[in-house]
């Protein structure tokens, strides 16, 4: 019996944390219908691209009968519904492909890139920020804490555009462009794209660290201050038990939080930095789409950016169940 | 005429260098910040009197920096360093209108969240965790694309979207003030919520709103380079993200022109930190850095 009590609370805990996704769901698609049909100008042009201002009249009033824009917005938004529900997003304006290919040829790649930056820079961020916490107001603490913070104040493009300056212009270390030389296979492959995502996953592994370190060494600051510390030095621990078993493991609940807020953080630096490498990702995508005003393609990849970011926090949560057991007890969780 | 000796006392006794300069010790973190942005609003300010050149003004591209030209030219010929005064005009102004927005609504999505309890608390609180699920520069970016390019849909976009962490640190702030005792006396005293707000709630969050104000700008203007350096910044109002844009589009960056690309970027580089900056109180920094 007594095992049953804590499940029941987790499975209420999972329940209710999935109801709050499914409305945020439901929410983000439907301003991903609202969108273009909301915004000044005519559906049609924001659909179809700046192509349709010059097109013949009746062939618009065609398209428009085609593309169901005729007729009343719920009728419109039930059809939109079940064709996401088919994963049909409709076709590129530009590229006469469907942007479901489009994305699935990319998305690959971006969270390729995404996912070691989420986990370096995460550690990174654990190491450094606990040790300029258990350590503050030393040199070291004040060296590292003005250098991330004035990283986290500059914009990603900025940094990434000296660094490709210096280490691929300059010293020629890293290759430009591209994941891959090509013509290469098995394990050389596999280096070979490693060697061409070294420097932009460093690049980001550095920005994620900035924000998390900063957060890590005040929430340890806060923590050494609290009553449980004193008790356990007042008790005779060593500070390598009190640091370790008391203070990180009061940490962890609050890091995995803003590992999956910074997950969204993370996909737009992404972004950004693969324009600036010129990398063909998700980022690269949305920059060519917007340039073309390429509007399908855009919605599609933001609807795709959004899931994996649900999806980041949902597990996100299920792991602050499970690093905090407070937060399934308690009643009104955040 | 006694009342206006009395005004020029106090005149004189607030300008009181001695006091000044206490205050320049105790914080000297937050008063660089401070001293930078007088320098930078200032440049904003005069920078038609400041600038060597017409910004506007053509003649030959891809110069190199020389006496004349401090940074060199772009690819029309026009002079960098004017350009570069002229936008953080542009820079200054999308950062502050966008944070002034989002600091209205966060903090009232924030104040009424934390004061009143139940269904209203439970459906803004929702709604603030929805935004802050949403990928705020992909949104941005499709926002921007479909709007004409300019300067107030600039503002209008990164103000509309970026209250979310406002609301959640002023909402938690609230709470812990809600419970203090003054408050339940007050309440007991009769006087009705929106007194007890605006009196007592707001006064007791002032700090934080202040201080989230502060970040509100930095993020704002980080945001409003993004778009700029993805080409969706107002053609007609050159910011300092949009000179990076047309450096790195235009060849700057590929010819290794670091006078075109490398200057922008420190200034947003500065102004960012000034506004982190101003933020900190030097003996315990750490408490507000967590509001970023």
């Amino acid at each position: 019996m007594k095992m049953l009590r804590p499940n029941s609370k987790t499975t209420l805990y999972i329940s209710n944390k999935v109801f709050r996704y499914a409305i945020t769901i439901f929410i983000i698609l439907t301003l991903n219908f609202f969108i273009p049909r909301m915004m000044p100008g005519d559906p049609m042009t924001n659909m179809l691209g700046e192509g349709a201002r010059w097109m013949d009249k009746a062939y618009l009033d065609e398209l428009r009968a085609e593309y169901g824009l005729d007729r009343p917005l719920h009728e419109q938004y039930l059809t939109y519904l079940s064709s996401l529900a088919r994963f049909d997003l409709g076709y590129s304006i530009n590229k006469s492909l469907k942007v479901k290919d489009l994305l699935m040829e990319r998305i690959f790649w971006t969270l390729l890139l995404v996912f070691p930056s989420v986990i370096i820079g995460g550690a990174v961020a654990l190491i450094l920020g606990s040790f300029a916490g258990f350590r503050q107001g030393s040199m070291m603490d004040r060296l590292m804490t003005s250098l991330l913070l004035l990283l986290y104040s500059s914009p990603s493009f900025l940094f990434a555009m000296i660094m490709v300056s210096i280490f691929s212009f300059h010293l020629g270390w890293f290759p430009l462009g591209n994941f891959a030389s090509g013509k290469m296979h098995g394990a050389s492959y596999v280096l070979d794209v490693a060697w061409h995502l070294f420097l932009p996953i460093a690049i980001l592994s550095l920005f994620e660290a900035t924000y998390t370190y900063l957060v890590i060494r005040n929430s340890i600051t806060q923590i050494l201050g609290e009553y449980f510390i004193f008790v356990a030095r007042a008790k005779g621990l060593s500070n390598r038990v009190i640091e370790l078993q008391h203070v990180i493991r009061n940490v962890l609940p609050q890091f995995i939080s803003i590992m999956a807020l910074n997950f969204g953080f993370m996909v737009s630096g992404a972004l950004i930095i693969e324009i600036v490498f010129s990398l063909n990702g998700m980022g690269t995508l949305i920059y060519d789409a917007v340039i073309s005003r390429d509007y399908p393609v855009m919605q599609g990849a933001f609807l795709v950016l959004t899931f994996f970011l649900i999806a980041a926090n949902f597990a996100a949560d299920l792991l602050y169940g499970i690093a905090d057991p407070r937060i399934a007890d308690a009643k009104d969780s955040i | 005429m006694p009342n206006v000796e009395n005004m020029s006392e106090k005149w004189s006794s607030s300008l009181d260098i001695g006091k000044f300069r206490k205050r320049v010790c105790a914080s000297p973190i937050k008063f660089t910040g401070i001293a930078i942005l007088v320098v930078l609003v200032f440049i904003a300010i005069t920078a038609p009197l400041i600038a060597p050149h017409d910004p506007e003004k053509t003649g030959i591209p891809y110069q190199s920096p020389s006496a004349d030209h401090l940074l060199g030219t772009n690819d029309l010929g026009q002079d960098i360093f004017s350009e570069l005064l002229y936008a953080s005009r542009t820079s200054l102004v999308v950062g502050f209108l966008a944070a002034i927005i989002s600091i209205v609504i966060g903090v009232s999505v924030g104040l009424m969240a934390g004061y009143y309890k139940g269904w209203i608390r439970e459906l803004l609180m929702g709604m603030t965790d929805v935004f802050l699920l949403i990928p705020g520069l992909p949104l941005m970016i499709i926002l921007a694309a479909y709007l004409s390019p300019s300067m107030w849909n600039i503002i209008l976009v990164i103000g509309l979207l970026w209250w979310c962490s406002t609301a959640r640190v002023v909402q938690s702030r609230v709470l812990q003030v809600r419970e203090m005792q003054f408050i339940e006396s007050t309440r007991a005293l009769g006087y009705s919520d929106s007194y007890i707000l605006h009196k007592h709630v707001l006064a007791n969050t002032k700090e934080v709103i202040y201080a989230k104000f502060s970040l509100a700008v930095a993020s704002a203007m980080l945001a409003e380079a993004s778009l700029s350096f993805l080409g969706l910044g107002d053609p007609l109002n050159i910011s300092w993200g949009e000179m990076i844009h047309f450096a790195f589009t235009r060849g700057g960056f590929a010819n290794d022109m670091w006078w075109w690309y490398l200057p922008p970027g420190l200034m947003i580089c500065i102004t960012v930190l000034a506004f982190v900056l101003i933020t900190m109180e030097s003996r315990k920094d750490s408490r507000l850095v967590e509001l970023i």
